[in-house]
């Protein structure tokens, strides 16, 4: 056994954390809540490479694992970055076989997103707004199509959330069920991922403020009741990365246990981002409750991610589904 | 990265299998997760031949040093056994004191000589230890402790009060703080011993614990004479020899990935039993309490795993094992929880004909949030230790302890 990241992907979580902080913050995700394009955007996503992590090499991806895939997706969402790239994980598996639209997906020539709900009608879906082809579940048939999209005001524009109306449609495969279930599943896991950069960022947000702020005398975090707050944050974040890791590296060598991996990461993910948001506020007081401090696009983010790909009450039902059906004694 | 075993892990996973099987009639096995309390001598002497037995078949200090009568093997190897001794239902060594904390601390600052005498005997159980800390003015704030050495020819003279020592009653030897020099600041003017648990003057009185069992003990000291051969590194360092046997705690109480309380493997099983009796409501919300305790104790075991990941490439246990106890005592909470409401009826009482052990590992966990560092203590350290926030003020740290005990007294008193 052993559960850490390799030097590669190591180098890979580094590079990427670079590319995020000089492409993506906070900043623009709150000038996106006025309508500003989204930071990095696809093309610069697709530049370095991000879109097609786990696409084959063949289709001009890099043909690497859900686990490469995680460790990316967790420095996108510490800047809050968008397009998702749940939308390009989830995407990638849908599209196995599809080497063309595979390439489109990888170099950025079109702007995929996968509808979740009824293709007449879809829910609000993660990267819909700005799409120009998209996925989704007609009946057991995966298609592809092109559509129009609505959107209510955003909470957290970087979603780039919108329902769609599919005005053509094209079969990709006829019995996609299973695929489709597994492509929710990796999806659920990059979210999750994403989550984690932005709980990890929010609770560092946090101590940073603790150990400046003075009151009574002393900087706030020397009261325990600032300082466990922050500490019950920060667990919660590394346990949750423990869920990402198991997850994502289930989804690419232990197919049978994605299920029980992929829900317990997903429900995880929602209590723990939230809760680090939350706190991220609350240490800070009143300057975290205005509209140009950072802390409430990491709320904005929280509140909207525990609703996408099931909430938190439909990956604990599934979680105690599978176990109930001897997930944990195989 | 990779979950499953290597070749070699599980050549030698087969292999402790095989072990267990063969030695069962000779083992003691219990419900999962529950724990022997040698509450009674018959019970006592069953779990000291069971560590003898798995001792020599090879499955005790398997990640130790063969100097120090260990295997030599990997911490995946001690993970692969822990493993197991759980799934064959052995219940936690009689020794997990000895081995998790009295060991390490002997071994990092003890003698050769003390190596010697003592390891091979705390390996096999011939010898249980215990450890002496907690006195009953000084718990979370432990190097405020009072019981006295004080030196007398070529050795020590003891006196003083330990309490919450678990194994006490049965322990033959124990690791003992003491304050050697009250002049100095409460940290400074302690020093550690191995005291013989069968010397005149000490007295071991069993604690009966909110659940009814007695695991913990008084410890009366009373002109216990302690040769100085028996210290364990140097007068006045006692402080930084307990830090080993600290973090060696936290590493063995839930920090290596191990389900505290009990298994959320057996709630799965109870649950199976039980989900189907219930109206459709009330398995909509054990399903909700289900999952969220899997998903628990899923990322603490996980992150367990992780952890001994980064002591297997080389690294020391360190202060985020505080964080691996906390969220093992949450989890299984969650877990013993909801395994007392499937009894239906049954949850109103402390045992029924068919057994009690939800019960009494609900009665149990109040005790996990306090013992070996209450929850709030470890969330100082992992604030303070890995976050980097400033401590709170300690207004008695810098004083010699004599004076600062003296303002508390007249405080008390006011």
């Amino acid at each position: 056994m052993n559960f850490d990241l390799d030097t590669d992907q190591r180098d890979a979580a580094a590079g990427a954390r670079e590319f995020f902080t000089g492409q993506a913050s906070p900043a623009d995700a709150r000038r996106a809540l006025d309508g500003a394009p989204l930071q990095p955007g696809r093309t610069a996503l697709a530049d370095v490479g991000f879109l097609g992590i786990t696409v084959p090499e063949e289709c001009g991806g890099a043909g690497a694992g859900e686990v490469d895939l995680a460790v990316v997706a967790e420095q996108a969402g510490a800047v809050l970055a968008g397009p998702s790239l749940v939308t390009a994980g989830r995407a990638a598996v849908l599209l196995a076989g599809q080497p063309d639209l595979l390439a489109a997906l990888a170099d950025g020539s079109r702007a995929f997103a996968v509808l979740d709900g009824p293709p007449g009608g879809s829910a609000p879906s993660i990267d819909a707004a700005d799409a120009d082809l998209l996925l989704a579940l007609d009946g057991d048939a995966l298609v592809v199509g092109e559509g129009e999209a609505t959107a209510g005001t955003p909470m957290d524009a970087t979603r780039g959330l919108a329902s769609v109306r599919l005005t053509s449609r094209r079969v990709l495969a006829a019995d996609a069920g299973p695929l489709w279930t597994r492509a929710r599943q990796v999806a659920g896991v990059v979210l999750a991922a994403e989550d984690l950069g932005a709980a990890a960022r929010a609770v560092e947000m946090g101590i940073g403020y603790a150990r400046e702020r003075q009151a009574f005398g002393r900087a706030i975090g020397s009261y325990q009741a600032v300082k466990h707050a922050l500490v019950d944050s920060w667990v919660g974040v590394e346990q949750l990365r423990s869920l990402v890791w198991w997850a994502a590296w289930a989804a690419d060598r232990a197919p049978q246990d994605l299920p029980l991996a992929a829900s317990a990461a997903s429900a995880f993910a929602a209590e723990t981002l939230e809760r680090a948001a939350g706190t991220c506020i609350q240490v800070h007081g009143g300057i975290g409750f205005t509209w140009e401090h950072d802390a409430h696009l990491y709320w904005r983010r929280a509140k909207v991610d525990r609703l996408l790909l099931g909430d938190e009450a439909e990956h604990l039902d599934a979680v105690a589904g599978l176990v109930l059906d001897g997930a944990l004694t195989r | 990265m990779d979950f499953e075993d290597t070749p070699e892990e599980a050549a030698y996973r087969a292999e402790v299998r095989s072990l267990l099987e063969e030695h069962a009639a000779e083992l003691v096995h219990m419900d999962s997760g529950e724990e022997g309390t040698a509450g009674s001598r018959t019970e006592e002497l069953a779990l000291r031949r069971t560590q003898r037995v798995l001792a020599e078949a090879g499955l005790v200090g398997v990640a130790w040093d063969t100097a120090h009568g260990g295997r030599g093997g990997t911490l995946a190897q001690q993970s692969i056994v822990h493993q197991e001794l759980a799934r064959a239902r052995v219940p936690a060594l009689i020794n997990h004191i000895g081995l998790g904390m009295c060991a390490p601390t002997v071994i990092a600052h003890g003698s050769q000589q003390q190596r010697d005498r003592y390891l091979p005997r705390l390996l096999r159980a011939e010898d249980v230890w215990c450890q002496l800390f907690s006195e009953p003015a000084s718990g979370s704030d432990l190097a405020a402790l009072r019981t006295t050495a004080v030196r007398e020819g070529d050795g020590w003279v003891v006196n003083g009060q330990k309490v919450w020592t678990t194994l006490a009653h049965v322990a033959d030897f124990g690791i003992l703080l003491t304050r050697t020099d009250p002049a100095r600041p409460k940290h400074a003017g302690l020093t550690m011993f191995v005291v013989d648990m069968h010397a005149p003057g000490v007295e071991v009185r069993p604690l009966k614990q909110m659940g009814g069992q007695s695991g913990f003990n008084e410890v009366f000291f009373t002109d216990v004479h302690i040769p100085d051969s028996e210290r364990l590194g140097e007068p006045g360092e006692g402080w930084r020899v307990a830090l080993t046997t600290l973090l060696n705690e936290r590493v063995a109480v839930g920090g290596g990935g191990t389900d505290l309380g009990s298994s959320v493997e057996s709630l799965a099983q109870l649950a199976a039993e039980r989900m189907p009796a219930l109206g459709h409501d009330r398995q909509v919300l054990a399903r909700q309490a289900l999952g969220r305790a899997v998903v628990a104790a899923l990322a603490n075991r996980y992150t367990g795993y992780r952890r001994y990941t980064a002591i297997s490439q080389g690294g020391l246990p360190g202060p985020e094992a505080s964080a691996g106890k906390l969220a093992g005592t949450a989890s299984a909470k969650l877990i013993a929880d909801l395994g007392v409401r499937l009894l239906g009826d049954d949850a109103l009482y402390m045992g029924t004909p068919d057994g009690d052990r939800w019960q009494r590992t609900m009665a149990g966990l109040p005790g996990l949030a306090i013992a070996g560092g209450t929850d709030e203590v470890l969330r100082n350290i992992v604030g303070e230790r890995v976050l980097g926030l400033p401590p709170e003020p300690r207004e008695d740290k810098h004083r010699p302890f004599s004076e600062a005990a003296a303002t508390r007294q007249t405080g008390a008193m006011a």
